[in-house]
């Protein structure tokens, strides 16, 4: 239903609910369209001796997908939304102790990489964790035509000849974490680059929009 | 990481509440906590929240081959995952005691009750049956997850379509949704969990007991009944005596409980069908509250990207274009190549002497290079094999029939050396 | 290390933007229907690739498969355990696997025998036996040569019987399409850049970077699992630098084929 209207440079409609769960630490949802992430943090807390690292906090990202168990595709997720966590996170406030991210699919519909990395942030916010910078996941589609399609639905996924995920600063717009899949020029990924530098501005938009509805009342 | 631990104070302060017949949120001994199913964007995609708890179900099929004790059934297989997200006491990947008892139940409760229709799901007998997959999720642990798991799953079952196949001969097409209309399990009853904790050695009976009363209870009794008021399942755990009037007196009450639960299911099923059959956007996205503090929502945002491609232009024309010519490889014996830029470094097939003729033949490699343009492959390479064999007197000659580990052996060696006199110069 | 990086110069002597010395042999292992021994530095990756016959799958019945799988042994580094695979492990394999399928360097439907009933499966096992940094440019060049050093024997399916037929006096290579390459590079908070790192310098930096491109200058992957942020100007750098890679490698995997088939 989406297909049909979303013209090409646009965000899907999104949203997200903070502090949702009771027992996680902190806690939010991040919906892109039909794509919907949960996410949960716990932490600091104690840490497993094995796991132990002496003067920085061990941040453990687990994602759990809607059906069966974890596979080799979930792992490499979990290792670039861990990577882009401990660049922000000011891991070194909280030596010998752990956090743990937990992300559940609710729905994927498309930019699920996006997702992730928007609800790990929304949920590391409410956590209420010190932070270096903010960080907000964008995709970009090339279809066949060489159009660049942002937040693509999973259709759209299906008919793109190349896939990128990026996960952007707040600080500079720099480029925190990339991945892509299928091949393209080096023109068509610097495109990519500055269009998810142009959408990452609404997203941090929003999410200041959104910490300050939050707390509106608390003033 | 361990759950945060119960102080004696707040056991006690506990177990004197429920001699005193109150609550820690207000209910009375009977009441159930509030119910809420949503459905999610796909068929079988259920949420349930109870209270806080809060489970996710989500029903998938596949096509498998049949047991052979059962040729003609479908297969049904139930995993409740204890995500980590729900308790901090739960791990990824590990079938602790609880998970175990959990699923075990949910089979008690929904497979061993013959409430689906099994041979409805064969395809071709003894070849090709339907397997019903069902995954609970816990999200969130206020107590009770076995309630809240068996009705997440018996609402996504109900919800739940499986794509149509046709079979023409010996071929079995899968019709996708657009195709053909997909199809509803046939489900003949739909079995509920209602969980009864008991404190004090049995003198007192909570129904839907939350996480703290959970924690102090000294057993639990779980009975699965049907609105017809047939039990499907009986467990009791925790290590009490019941005596036979407690587990009649439970039995009613779960009558009631499941009459309004069965309704409750009925009319969120009834809701959802409407919501769908008018075109309405339905799922997760859809049922975010709006009027929340927490929760915002943006509608579609069209973006301004006039100056991207300039933006994009720029920064490639600065970076320049990469250098059209590369040194060429080393050939010392067929089969085996070698390449590096500039200086030999530390680890080379190279004795020392030989590096500066290497440098002039890459030098000299490089100049043809340039000459004959990339294009031409072909004779480029030619120039460079003749090079390559010209210095193979020279080198270390390492034929295709020695392995790996002789190489290895045969060049740490040189390594040593080499390193050792390479450092000199370069300080 | 960081003194030394001001200095414009590695541990090991190296520029910045120098790779290590890469060594490549085919044909390895005289058992396997392909395979390829890389050395970068003291890294060492082997590759052997299997090939056996399989049922497609329902869903694509036109398709073979590939199948890579990268195995981090105890044997080549101190920091790996005995058991199943490690996070790296299973993301190097994945990140194999994605390069495989976004640069089409096979195509999937050459793999086919007869439509919806035989078909190759390539299994590409990746072994590292000395570990010391950037396995992944490593890996990729092992999984090309290997790759391209691939014999496969004739298949027919008799007609009566509907088994299939193995001739394995006619052997023929596969087809390669494109050639990826990979560069990796390591970043150091102040924005300084290294390529190739070792895993002294892997360990003390705070992002690492591969950028895989092919022949044609387009890239196949740019992978860039978190850390610290760059900007796109810095990347265009990575990106130049990994397009004379690649030209680079590709000649030497094309020489070294070369002096495997004049020998014979």
């Amino acid at each position: 239903m989406e297909v049909c209207e979303s013209s090409k440079v646009s965000l899907r409609e999104f949203g997200c609910e903070q502090n949702l769960l009771s027992r996680p630490d902190g806690s939010a949802s991040f919906v892109q369209g039909d794509t919907s992430v949960m996410a949960g943090v716990y932490g600091p807390a104690e840490v497993k001796v094995s796991k132990e690292i002496y003067d920085r906090a061990t941040l453990e990202v687990l994602i759990q997908p809607k059906v069966g168990l974890p596979t080799v595709r979930e792992r490499s997720q979990e290792q670039c939304i861990r990577e882009t966590c401990e660049a922000s996170l000011l891991l070194s406030l909280h030596p010998r102790s752990s956090l743990t991210l937990v992300l559940q699919v609710l729905h994927d519909d498309g930019s699920l990489l996006s997702c992730f990395l928007n609800a790990a942030c929304m949920a590391l916010m409410d956590a209420g964790l010190p932070m270096s910078c903010l960080f907000c996941g964008v995709t970009c589609a090339i279809n066949t035509d060489g159009q660049i399609i942002t937040d693509p639905t999973a259709a759209q996924e299906k008919e793109s000849r190349a896939l990128m995920t990026f996960a952007i600063d707040c600080a500079k717009r720099r480029v925190l974490m990339s991945s892509t899949k299928g091949s393209f020029s080096v023109h068509e990924l610097q495109q990519c680059i500055a269009v998810s530098q142009k959408a990452s501005e609404k997203i941090f938009q929003f999410y200041r929009d959104s910490v300050r509805r939050r707390y509106s009342k608390n003033l | 990481m361990k759950d945060t631990p119960l102080s004696n104070c707040e056991r006690d302060f506990i177990l004197k509440a429920i001699e005193e017949k109150k609550r820690l949120d207000g209910r009375q001994t009977y009441d159930f906590r509030r119910i809420k199913i949503t459905f999610g964007t796909d068929y079988g995609c259920c949420f349930v929240d109870l209270g806080k708890t809060r489970v996710m179900a989500q029903v998938s099929c596949e096509l498998v081959a049949p047991k052979e004790s059962r040729p003609n059934e479908g297969i049904m297989f139930f995993n409740i995952e204890l995500s980590p997200m729900a308790s901090p006491a739960f791990e990824q990947g590990r079938q602790s005691e609880l998970s175990v008892k959990l699923n075990r139940q949910l089979e008690r409760c929904l497979r061993n009750s013959k409430c689906i229709d099994t041979e409805s799901l064969c395809v071709v007998a003894g070849e090709k049956v339907w397997q019903i997959r069902v995954d609970v999720s816990m999200l969130n642990n206020d107590g009770n997850l076995m309630d809240a798991a068996s009705v997440a799953a018996i609402t996504a079952l109900c919800h739940f379509r499986r794509p149509d196949v046709g079979i023409q001969g010996d071929e079995v097409t899968v019709y996708s949704p657009e195709e053909r209309d997909p199809i509803p399990l046939s489900i003949y009853h739909m079995p509920i969990s209602i969980s009864f904790s008991f404190f004090q050695q049995g003198t007192f009976l909570l129904v839907d007991p939350c996480e703290r009363e959970e924690r102090v209870m000294d057993g639990l009794l779980m009975i699965a009944m049907n609105k017809h008021r047939e039990i499907c399942s009986i467990q009791s755990s925790g290590g009490i005596m019941l005596l036979k009037e407690q587990v009649m007196r439970c039995s009613k009450i779960a009558a009631v409980k499941v009459s309004e639960i069965t309704e409750l299911i009925s009319k969120a099923l009834l809701n959802d069908r409407t919501a769908r059959k008018a075109g309405g956007r339905c799922g997760f996205a859809e049922s975010m509250p709006q009027e929340r503090i927490t929760a915002l929502k943006t509608d579609e945002t069209l973006m301004e990207t006039s100056d991207v491609t300039e933006r994009a232009n720029d920064i490639v024309e600065k970076a320049g274009a990469p250098p059209q010519t590369v040194p060429s490889p080393l050939v010392p014996a067929p089969g085996v190549g070698q390449v590096s830029q500039g200086q030999q470094n530390t680890w080379g097939l190279q004795e020392e002497d030989e590096d500066d003729d290497d440098d002039d033949d890459e030098q000299n490699g490089k100049e043809t290079k340039m000459e004959t343009e990339p294009q031409e492959e072909e004779k480029g390479a030619g120039d460079v094999v003749e090079i390559s064999d010209s210095e193979e007197e020279e080198v270390v000659i390492l034929t295709s029939e020695t392995s790996g580990q002789a190489k290895n052996a045969d060049s740490s060696s040189h390594q040593k050396r080499a390193a050792a006199s390479k450092r000199r110069p370069k300080k | 290390m960081f003194h030394f990086q001001k200095e414009n110069c590695r541990p090991d002597g190296r520029e910045l933007s120098e790779f290590r010395t890469t060594t490549l042999n085919i044909g390895s292992i005289s058992t396997a229907n392909g395979s390829a021994l890389v050395k970068l530095g003291n890294t060492t990756i082997i590759c052997g690739i299997k090939a056996e016959l399989a049922n497609p799958t329902v869903e694509a019945p036109g398709k073979g498969y590939i199948v890579p799988n990268v195995d981090l042994p105890p044997l080549c580094s101190s920091r790996f355990r005995p058991g199943p695979p490690g996070e790296q492990a299973q993301a190097a394999s994945q990140f194999i696997a994605d390069v495989i399928e976004s640069s089409e360097l096979i195509k999937a439907e050459d793999l086919c025998i007869e439509r919806g009933k035989l078909c190759w499966v390539l299994y590409c096992d990746i072994m590292c036996l000395d570990y010391d940094g950037n396995i992944l440019d490593a890996c990729i060049i092992a999984l090309l040569a290997a790759l391209k050093n691939t014999q496969l024997p004739e298949v027919t399916i008799n007609k009566e019987t509907c088994a299939p037929e193995v001739n394995s006096e006619k052997r023929r290579g596969l087809t390669i399409h494109k050639h990826p390459v990979g560069a990796s590079f390591c970043v150091f908070d102040d924005s300084i850049l290294i390529v190739d790192p070792t895993a002294e310098e892997e360990s003390l930096s705070t992002a690492q970077l591969t950028v895989v491109t092919d022949e044609a200058d387009r890239l196949c992957s740019l992978h860039k699992p978190g850390g610290t942020p760059l900007s796109g100007e810095k990347l265009q750098e990575c990106i130049s630098r990994a397009t004379t890679r690649q030209r680079e490698i590709q000649k030497l995997i094309d020489k070294v084929i070369c002096s495997v088939k004049t020998e014979k």
